[in-house]
């Protein structure tokens, strides 16, 4: 296997968890390097200040066609990626576009709102209602970056094999189940 | 560097944008002598997009300078992407994202664009 996407929430410590496989693993981790290199090749580079200003508070606005050049160049850029070295791809609907890729493993990251909500606050020293509100913009960023660029749910189970609440699970648990599932060391 | 800018800076930080404040001039118009006459200095430089951002302000006046000088920017350097930002309703985003100190210095600087724009008209 050499390739796992990770889809995840604001809040839900989706990052640590992908940057902590991709060192047990030495796997390449891509995130945001994604956005940039897929913007750049769109010719477009404020698509990925739109990606990127999931809260809302630049106002970009790029154009129809700028932001279709930039969804074609992410696809193209994640496959170039999975067919080359190993890989952790976090975010960028890795899960849909790379779902029938042969190996790949697909993880959502969630955990209820009200806990993400405070792991934000705490972060960034907001109040909670604040806290709130980034958690709500996030999610429906995400959730229409999928819906209208690749016509997917994001809470589709359908795409994932692992779907893990880190409610439940701490950074170092959930990584250890998802290296857990790469090796094939789950009982069948 | 203006308040606006100080506020828009401290948002790049906010999402981790890595940004350099105007790294760049770009000559627009020569005189006889060769001597530069226009130029233009975007506000910031972002360079893992390789984008240049300048800060719009609302006044009728500037804007007309500076569509000049975007449009000199296009013919002359085609290749430099630049993206012009207004800061409009940027305050109360902050605000709801808790960003607050940040909101506060927008307050001022919108404050200090009406005494400006007093001066413009006591100047005539």
């Amino acid at each position: 296997m050499s390739v796992i996407t990770l889809s995840r929430q604001l809040g839900s410590l989706g990052f640590e968890i992908g940057e902590e496989v991709g060192r047990r693993l030495g796997y390449a981790v891509i995130g945001r390097d994604l956005i940039n290199q897929a913007a750049r090749r769109a010719g477009a580079p404020e698509v990925a200040l739109d990606m990127i200003d999931e809260l809302g508070l630049l106002g970009v606005k790029p154009s129809a066609a700028a932001r279709r050049a930039y969804v074609a160049a992410v696809r193209q850029v994640m496959e170039e990626l999975a067919g080359g070295e190993h890989v952790v791809i976090i975010g960028r609907g890795g899960q849909v576009i790379l779902h029938d890729w042969p190996g790949a493993l697909h993880v959502r990251v969630i955990a209820p709102a009200a806990l993400r909500a405070e792991r934000v606050a705490q972060r960034h020293g907001i109040g909670l209602l604040a806290a709130q509100a980034q958690v709500e913009a996030s999610d429906r960023h995400r959730q229409n970056f999928l819906r209208l660029y690749l016509q997917a749910a994001i809470e589709d189970s359908n795409f994932y094999h692992l779907i893990l609440n880190t409610a439940y699970f701490s950074v170092e648990q959930a990584a250890s189940l998802i290296v857990c599932a790469v090796k094939g060391c789950i009982p069948s | 560097m203006h308040p606006a800018e100080v506020v828009f800076a401290r948002i790049l930080d906010f999402y981790g944008i890595a940004w350099q404040y105007e790294p760049r001039t770009f000559p627009l118009e020569w005189d006889e002598q060769k001597r530069v006459t226009l130029a233009f200095t975007p506000d910031f430089y972002l360079p893992d997009q390789d984008l240049y951002i300048e800060l719009t302000t609302l006044r009728p006046r500037l804007s007309t300078l500076k569509n000049r000088k975007m449009r000199r920017m296009a013919e002359l350097y085609p290749d430099v992407h630049i993206k012009l930002l207004k800061r409009r309703e940027m305050r109360d985003l902050m605000i709801k994202f808790g960003l607050y100190d940040e909101a506060e210095k927008l307050l001022g600087t919108e404050a200090q664009m009406m005494e400006e724009e007093v001066e413009d008209v006591a100047r005539g």
